[in-house]
């Protein structure tokens, strides 16, 4: 062993590792690179990156070469993929690059507005069965193929084809022929006609109010048929495979890194102001907040991390910066009636007596938010703020457990799953308030899979969670929750077999006061009076928006990500 | 020596497959349907059915695990539930990230870990010596997320020296780095200085000193060399624990490496993803260790095994 083989094999070590480095870069920057504009040409993306040091413009000025009027958002969890007919969480990307025949435009806090979108009007028969659409014309996909009525037919039954294996056909499936072709016996829709490249007649199985406002949802995006086709499986996977007519581009994507859009400058309702809009992916809530106190992100989400609320709520620093708007939510907790004591009334209406609402918002949230005594969220179509408050009363609630056989309280279970720290100081508090009517609570953590799997055999004991809309009706409440398959998978067991066939008449219903007045009573009965789980109130969407942009709303649905296409939003010069 | 290596690599082969294999059990007797996780609110029951089909889920767990391994052998390590992209691919593109992140850590470990323990054993029981020791001590007991928090509190966000997270050039690599080679550079360190001492004491360094030789030759030239050999064997080692250490890293500093993929398949029941990131990091594991024996053979000929 001598001096010089030591040297050798350092050297060597260094040079095998320089030249890892190096050849991984190249091949980065060959694969990732998307089609950029010309001004990229001029600012090589290894100045950027190097030059790059104070603060803002950082990391999306590496990754979006040439763009610098754009919106730099951060993400906790990135799409697994942005096909929007095989995704129910994420809609981040497909609300920019698609469009819908309907858009839920925000109208103000917590108030949507319908209003057209590829379908320019619609009409629709006396008896709420056939909707025909007058699609608008001169719309060019990203490829630069005319959007037609083709195209409608196949969105729709691309959604229903089983191969698919699309994840919301609930919102479609109340056309007529949904039934034959998610079984696979038809590929064709029978309810759908083209009468001509712009005009589509849509038939129903039955009248369903708020089809209209199911079509607005991202799920229904509208898909060019030969693109979607010839892309095949790298449809939602492979940017520029994945095309809409919708006002940005998919441009890029560099795995668990970031995901950029860049402006449609032929986008049908005029180009965007901003040229494009930057996810960057961000799994850990303190590394997010640094990056957006060092600019290096535009909007700060807090529901990825609640325990960040107070320090921006709190900080003078901040208080121009906060963008807040309700979330249309209803969160609460479930029983479930197939596990005892819960079978009885008595005892789920003396647990909801014994939750302190406005203590479990204070401590958890800060105090921001509404209570709820009900399942229709403030915001959505048929809210009720009349609805007779539940008082927190603990002594009512022992004297009703006394009265149901017991007066020393039971043991029950709370699941939830595990490393969710935000559920189990939730938990906790409940677990506290129970103590006080004598009900011993214990917190079961599982991991999301079990979780899941358990809950959708009926099995799962109670548990806490929220829903949020997807579109603005109380039938994407009710049904969702108390429809009789919907309550077994989620292990409520909700066994009044009245009210069960109410919820799914309620749909056919076509008088607007008549179905608010219907689903209105439902909700009562369903929430006050059988006590089917314990509401306890609607959040507060905080974001936090640094001085560069100019105009951030949050959506009327509160959701983390919405349709970044609005008037007044923008980047400072 | 070349039959040596055979031996080796012959006998990870079966180390691999039962590794897979007890993977593969667990993963199925934990409850929890993968399906249920992928599927989400809306889905129709048929569908699950057609998916199961189609990922072939129903067979028994040996048939799956057969075909699992067949196509292992064949490079195809199935496609993740979640990302519903090609295992194999996903990895290739990961792992660059990994071992930049690991070279540049071990560089730290070693550019800090091998003077300091030098300069210990040189001045031991001196006031440098107690201050080595104890920053290396302090790299061994920190625990990464918290030492990158810390890090990134002070260099990114309150000094504006550094990008908080990222892997762009090297200048995102400092932080990350750092952290996770700090832990290394004190094992490092302490190591070297231990052997040093120990090394010191022979009579061939006082053989060295009698023919006048300067104290700085004895130590580099004679003592250093000797005490180097389990130091070089542990750094060998060592890849497996900054392949441990770079899950936490990767997930502060957002560096898209095998960890984040790692982490992300463990939480969403992603089996295929999950079984290909713990096989490949196995394998990584082994090789580690077959360099260390075979640097151990070649910096010291007296146990070159024959």
């Amino acid at each position: 062993m001598n001096k010089k083989i030591t040297v050798l094999i350092a050297v060597v070590v260094i040079a095998a590792a320089l030249w890892v480095m190096n050849n991984q870069r190249n091949s980065a920057t060959t694969t990732e690179t998307a089609p950029v504009p010309e001004t990229s040409a001029e600012t090589p993306a290894d100045t950027t990156t190097t030059e790059s040091g104070e603060g803002s413009g950082g990391i999306a000025a590496n990754v979006a070469a040439g763009y610098e009027n754009i919106l730099r958002l951060a993400t906790w969890d990135e799409p697994n993929q942005n096909d929007p007919q095989k995704t129910t969480e994420y809609y981040s990307i497909n609300f920019q690059i698609f469009d819908r025949l309907v858009e839920a435009v925000t109208a103000g806090p917590a108030r949507s507005e319908l209003v057209p979108g590829l379908a320019e009007s619609w009409e629709v028969t006396d008896d709420g069965l056939t909707y025909t659409f007058n699609l608008r014309k001169g719309v060019k996909f990203h490829n630069g193929a005319e959007f037609t009525a083709k195209d409608v037919k196949y969105t729709f039954e691309r959604m229903l084809w089983p191969e698919t294996e699309a994840k919301n056909q609930d919102f479609i499936d109340p056309i007529k022929g949904s039934t034959e072709v998610m079984e696979g016996t038809a590929k064709e829709l029978s309810g759908v006609e083209i009468v001509d490249d712009y005009t589509i007649k849509v038939t129903l199985k039955e009248p369903f109010a708020p089809f209209i406002a199911s079509l607005a949802t991202p799920s229904v995006s509208i898909l060019n048929m030969e693109a979607t086709e010839a892309a095949g499986a790298d449809f939602g996977l492979v940017p520029e495979k994945t095309i809409g007519t919708g006002a940005y581009i998919f441009d890029k994507w560099v795995l668990r890194d970031e995901l950029l859009v860049r402006r449609n400058d032929n986008y049908w309702r005029g180009a965007p102001e901003l040229d494009g809009i930057s996810w960057k992916v961000v799994q850990d809530a303190d590394t997010m907040r640094l990056m957006f106190e060092s600019g290096e992100i535009d909007v700060f989400d807090t529901a990825v991390a609640v325990s960040q609320i107070e320090y921006f709520a709190n900080n003078p620093k901040y208080a121009g910066n906060l963008a807040i708007g309700d979330i249309a939510d209803t969160n609460y907790y479930s029983f479930n009636q197939r596990i005892k004591p819960f079978d009885d009334v008595r005892v789920r209406k003396a647990l909801q007596m014994a939750v302190d609402r406005q203590g479990m918002l204070d401590a958890l949230f800060g105090g921001r938010g509404t209570l709820s005594y009900g399942i229709i969220a403030r915001g959505i179509i048929g809210h009720n703020p009349d609805l007779p408050a539940i008082p927190y009363d603990p002594e009512a609630a022992k004297a009703l457990l006394a009265e149901a056989g017991y007066p020393d309280g039971f043991e029950m279970t709370v699941t939830q799953i595990a490393n969710q720290a935000d559920t189990l100081a939730k938990n906790e508090l409940f677990q506290s308030m129970m103590s006080e009517i004598g009900v011993k609570v214990t917190i079961d953590q599982m991991d999301s899979a079990a979780w899941y799997a358990v809950r959708a055999d009926g099995d799962l004991p109670s548990y806490a969670t929220y829903w949020a809309a997807d579109y603005n009706d109380p039938d994407n409440f009710i049904y969702t929750f108390f429809a009789p398959g919907n309550t077994v998978r989620r292990s409520f067991n909700f066994n009044n077999e009245e009210l069960s066939k109410r919820v799914v008449a309620a749909r056919a219903i076509t008088v607007p006061q008549e179905r608010i007045k219907e689903y209105q009573a439902l909700e009562k009965a369903i929430i006050q009076d059988e006590a089917a789980w314990i509401p306890l109130f609607q959040r507060q969407h905080i974001f936090v928006v640094n001085n560069r942009v100019e105009g951030f709303k949050v959506s009327w649905n509160g959701w983390s990500d919405g349709w970044y296409y609005y008037e007044g939003l923008r980047i400072k010069p | 020596m070349g039959r040596f290596i055979v031996n080796r690599i012959l006998i990870s082969v079966p180390v691999l497959i039962g590794v897979a294999l007890i993977l593969f059990l667990l993963l199925n007797v934990v409850p929890g349907d993968p399906v249920t996780v992928m599927m989400g609110e809306h889905i129709k029951p048929n569908l699950i059915e057609v998916f199961r089909e189609r990922m072939r889920l129903d067979d028994p767990v040996l048939v799956r695990f057969a075909r699992y391994i067949a196509g292992a052998l064949r490079g195809d390590f199935g496609i993740s539930y979640k990302l519903n992209r090609e295992v194999g691919g996903l990895i290739a593109q990961s792992f660059p990230h990994t071992i930049k992140l690991s070279v540049y850590a071990a560089l730290v470990a070693w550019l800090i870990g091998i003077p300091a323990g030098l300069f210990s054993a040189v001045k031991s029981n001196t006031l440098i010596d107690r201050a080595f020791m104890g920053f290396s001590l302090l790299g061994v007991s920190l625990p990464v997320f918290w030492a990158g928090l810390l890090m990134q509190y002070l260099f990114a966000y309150k000094l504006r020296w550094l990008p908080v997270n990222g892997y762009y050039s090297l200048k995102y690599f400092i932080m990350p780095a750092i952290v996770l080679g700090w832990g290394s550079a004190g094992t490092v360190a302490r190591l070297t200085r231990s052997n040093l001492l120990e090394i010191m004491k022979n009579d061939f360094i006082r053989t060295a000193r009698a023919k006048g030789l300067k104290e700085s030759a004895v130590v580099t030239g004679h003592a250093l060399k000797n005490a180097m050999l389990p130091v070089v064997t542990i750094m060998a080692m060592q890849v497996a624990s900054l392949l441990g250490g770079a899950v936490m890293t990767e997930s502060i500093f957002g560096i898209p490496g095998l960890g984040l993929i790692a982490v992300r398949a463990i939480s969403m029941r992603d089996m295929p993803l999950l079984q290909g990131t713990i096989l490949f990091s196995t394998a990584l594991v082994i090789a580690g260790n077959l360099i260390a024996d075979l640097l151990y053979g070649f910096l010291d000929p007296r146990i070159r095994v024959e």
